[in-house]
């Protein structure tokens, strides 16, 4: 059941909720089946899962912001990808799900002094958003891919698992016959049945205000003609470089945008003997030895990703390309420093995003790349293939040396894919955007429910997080406004 | 520590030793021979040492020692260390140059120098190489919290440790050739037999001089040199696969901070007046000193102090838990007792610290 709410120059809700991914999606299930009459608006498209091959070059055009190319500035610049249809990021991404750890629940209740944040709550939300998801790992074999990066870790003794998935398999599946979960699969349906609708391709450029009140929103249609939402309460759920944007454009500024966190990442290719790419799935073996400062994975690795990996070796590498079949992508995550801004820019479309990695950051993402790049070796591969610019392709552990040697953050191709932390939650005004529910600091009416909320990036894949406070701040909310 | 109880092969009949009058060379000598020590071995010690006054000086400590004057960097001076050797014959290789005279020295005695013992290993048909490496051929930690595990990515900081990575691959070829070879690596020691550059050390954090940087929060791991010399005979007798490497070090790291405070207490307790320590240096003067060293370095020469300045804000830090399991090493001795006994073994000397 798709509630799909027709194009008309205004519409009324009780609820709207802007943007229908993590956040979104959960908190229009909430509050809609608390009884609020809820209007949900995403900017992207409605793309039926499978319509689309995963990680493809036609999935980056379709269901990613500007085709997947979008870069916090930096030395080095950071590219990242949002998501932008109806899902958001749960659409595109891997569907790896990971609890936050006790540890960092603690310190983001200090840090920004979160009130009522108990880990039996938080935890026992997961528990229902992993039967929702079906959170599973998988009953059957992996990839090859995946099993290399295992072995390669337990050839050296260092400590790894299976990340669980958002998945469904046939009963004892192997890893290619499973069916991906999304937020167009569970709360948005649910969101539908309860009396939501969803208006697609509705882009918020900002809502109006009485003073500290919200009281309509305007926004660009499909047609590229204005649209005004009029609502009793706003939950602003773009993510956490369209949510402070949006914020920022509506005058609400102070610490909305600061503290963007993120999950700098490096990459390499590796090319083995034999076949390991499956294209259309990820590894979901993770190295966790040295965790939580460096985490190292398996990515995408569809041809076209791995040409880009490749793309620092390019005269050299133009027969790997085709070989691909034999070739696999991986990362290494730090936990980082550093942080950034996001700030939008009057007359422009996008915000400015800005990140600065510390010096400690960069020594790390170095140690990453060198040790993920001794697990290949180990794992077998023939050749390892650096991201950075003049790397050295290493086929043994003398060549290690020269990577390491000529590793420079600045050269290197960083990316991210969790982004973060732009209006922390917390009763801290000198820390915290929002309070502990996700009320606006400074705002009646004007609620952020993503991973905007987060303090900062929690070392693991944030999409449990993100849901879990969704949910937890929904349910507040709904307890508020009965 | 206590006596290893089982899994050790018994004592070769001819052990080879390189580096026998250095710092862990001396270490190790008294180690063999020593009646009361639990690896007094029997069997012929070949001691390659560098001068007469060395040669007579090892020659004291028990008749199975031969002393032979070689050098490392001249293979055929190395012949009669093998010469003429009956029986199961163990090599361990300690020689090595870490603060030499000019940057070619690096070369020509740690990889060189290495490179030759192999051979004549091989020739003498030994039953195992025992190489001693360094933290050097892995750089530095990225941050305080991180530790080297077992197995590292090479990162060679400079020349010394460009020199130690290339000693340590020298190594891993012969095993490739069939020699059964194994690695140990110690991080920065300390204890009885110092040349005098540690006892500057001493004196500096004696009179409050010592140039600590920022907090002093750098992780360091040490070892005390006793427990690297049990280290490396477990290394050389307990049977294992060719080509491993552990590091062998004290139990656990220690901050710069709690090093200094330490020898100072150590100082303190052996009846010396110690100022506190008030050299505080900010972070940038090391980077400074690091970007110095390797512009000299690259200029072929090499500036002690100006070296160990450079290195003073980094993390060294290792995990010797493999040690622990696959040799049954266990560091018996800590950094307080260890300084207790250095300074003590520096006053018997009649050194002034």
């Amino acid at each position: 059941m798709i509630g799909l709410r027709a194009p008309a120059p205004h519409h009324d809700c009780e609820v709207l909720v802007i943007g229908s991914g993590a956040g979104g999606a959960v908190t229009a299930a909430v509050l809609a089946e608390a009884g609020f009459d809820v209007l949900v608006v995403e900017e992207g498209p409605w793309v039926e899962q499978g319509s689309v091959v995963p990680f493809s070059l036609e999935q980056m055009d379709r269901q990613y912001r500007a085709g997947g190319v979008t870069v916090a500035l930096g030395r080095p610049s950071i590219a990242y990808t949002e998501g932008r249809c109806a899902g958001g990021g749960t659409e595109i991404n891997s569907g790896l799900y990971r609890r936050p750890s006790e540890e960092t629940l603690d310190r983001w209740r200090r840090q920004t002094s979160i009130v009522d944040f108990a880990d039996d709550e938080f935890f026992g939300i997961c528990d229902e958003i992993e039967v929702a998801l079906s959170v599973q790992t998988v009953p059957g074999s992996h990839t090859p891919a995946s099993e290399r990066l295992r072995n390669g870790a337990a050839a050296l003794g260092w400590q790894h698992d299976e990340i669980p998935r958002w998945m469904t398999y046939p009963a004892g599946g192997d890893a290619v016959t499973g069916r991906r979960e999304s937020m167009t699969r569970t709360f948005l349906p649910r969101a539908f049945a309860a009396g939501a609708s969803l208006l697609v391709e509705h882009r918020v450029d900002r809502l109006v205000r009485d003073r500290g009140r919200a009281i309509r929103a305007e926004l660009t249609g499909p047609d590229g003609g204005p649209v005004t939402i009029d609502f009793g309460t706003a939950v602003v759920c773009g993510g956490a470089v369209q949510t402070p944007a949006l914020l920022q454009r509506s005058g609400w500024r102070g610490l909305v945008g600061r503290g963007f966190a993120v999950h700098p990442t490096v990459k390499l290719a590796a090319r083995f003997d034999d076949t390991v790419n499956v294209a259309d799935d990820v590894p979901v073996h993770q190295v966790k030895e040295f965790s939580p400062d460096l985490s190292f994975g398996g990515s995408a690795s569809h041809p076209g990703l791995v040409a880009l990996a490749l793309s620092e070796h390019w005269p050299a590498m133009r027969d790997a390309v085709t070989a691909w079949r034999e070739m696999a992508v991986y990362y290494a995550a730090i936990t980082s420093e550093g942080r950034g801004r996001v700030t939008a820019l009057p007359g422009m479309r996008d915000p400015l995003v800005t990140y600065r990695l510390t010096a400690r950051d960069k020594a790390l993402l170095g140690q990453g790349l060198a040790r993920l790049a001794l697990v290949m070796l180990e794992a077998g591969a023939q050749a390892v293939f650096p991201s950075f610019r003049e790397a050295p392709i290493v086929r043994s552990r003398a060549d290690l040396a020269e990577l390491t040697g000529r590793f420079r953050a600045s050269t290197a191709s960083v990316m991210t894919v969790h982004l973060c932390s732009t209006v922390p939650m917390g009763e801290d005004r000198g820390r915290a955007a929002a309070d502990s529910v996700g009320l606006l600091h400074g705002a009646d009416n004007v609620y952020v429910n993503d991973a905007s909320l987060l303090p900062d990036a929690p070392g693991v894949n944030p999409q449990a997080s993100v849901m879990a406070i969704a949910t937890r701040n929904a349910r507040r909310l709904a307890g508020a406004l009965r | 520590m206590n006596a290893p109880t089982k899994g050790l092969r018994p004592a070769p009949e001819a052990t080879v030793v390189t580096g026998a009058a250095g710092w862990l060379g001396t270490a190790l000598m008294h180690a063999l021979t020593a009646p009361a020590s639990r690896w007094h071995r029997e069997g012929t010690i070949r001691a390659l040492v560098t001068n007469r006054v060395e040669a007579d000086r090892l020659r004291g400590l028990g008749t199975q020692v031969e002393p032979v004057i070689g050098d490392l960097t001249q293979p055929h001076t190395l012949d009669p260390l093998v010469a003429g050797l009956t029986g199961t014959v163990d090599v361990l290789h300690t020689a090595g140059v870490i603060h030499p005279p000019n940057m070619a020295t690096f070369e020509s005695v740690n990889v060189g120098g290495t490179s030759a013992v192999l051979d004549l290993a091989v020739r003498a048909g030994a039953r195992r190489f025992v190489h001693v490496s360094s933290n050097s051929p892995f750089g530095t930690n990225a941050h305080p919290g991180d530790r080297f595990r077992n197995d590292e990515p090479y990162h060679p900081y400079l020349g010394y440790g460009r020199s130690k990575m290339r000693a340590e691959l020298v190594v891993l070829d012969a095993v490739q050739r069939g020699l059964d070879a194994v690695i140990v690596r110690p991080p920065w020691f300390y204890g009885p037999h110092q040349p005098p550059r540690q006892s500057t050390f001493f004196s500096m954090v004696r009179t409050g001089r010592f140039p600590v940087i920022g907090r002093g929060d750098q992780a360091r791991s040490m070892v005390y040199v006793d427990n690297l010399v049990h280290g490396l005979l477990l290394a050389e007798l307990v049977p294992t696969p060719a080509g491993r490497g552990w590091w062998i070090a004290d139990a656990r790291p220690y901050t710069v901070a709690e090093i200094v405070d330490t020898v100072g207490r150590a100082l303190r307790d052996e009846g010396f007046q110690v100022t506190p320590n008030r050299v505080r240096v900010p972070g940038v003067v090391s980077r400074l000193a690091e970007l110095a060293d390797s512009t000299i370095q690259r200029l072929g020469r090499y500036h002690q102090q100006v070296h160990v300045l450079g290195e003073m804000d980094k993390n060294i830090a290792c995990d010797i838990s493999v040690a622990r399991d696959e040799l049954g090493y266990e560091p018996e001795i800590e950094l307080y007792e260890g300084m207790r006994r250095s300074v003590r073994w520096c006053i018997e000397q009649g050194m002034e610290l």
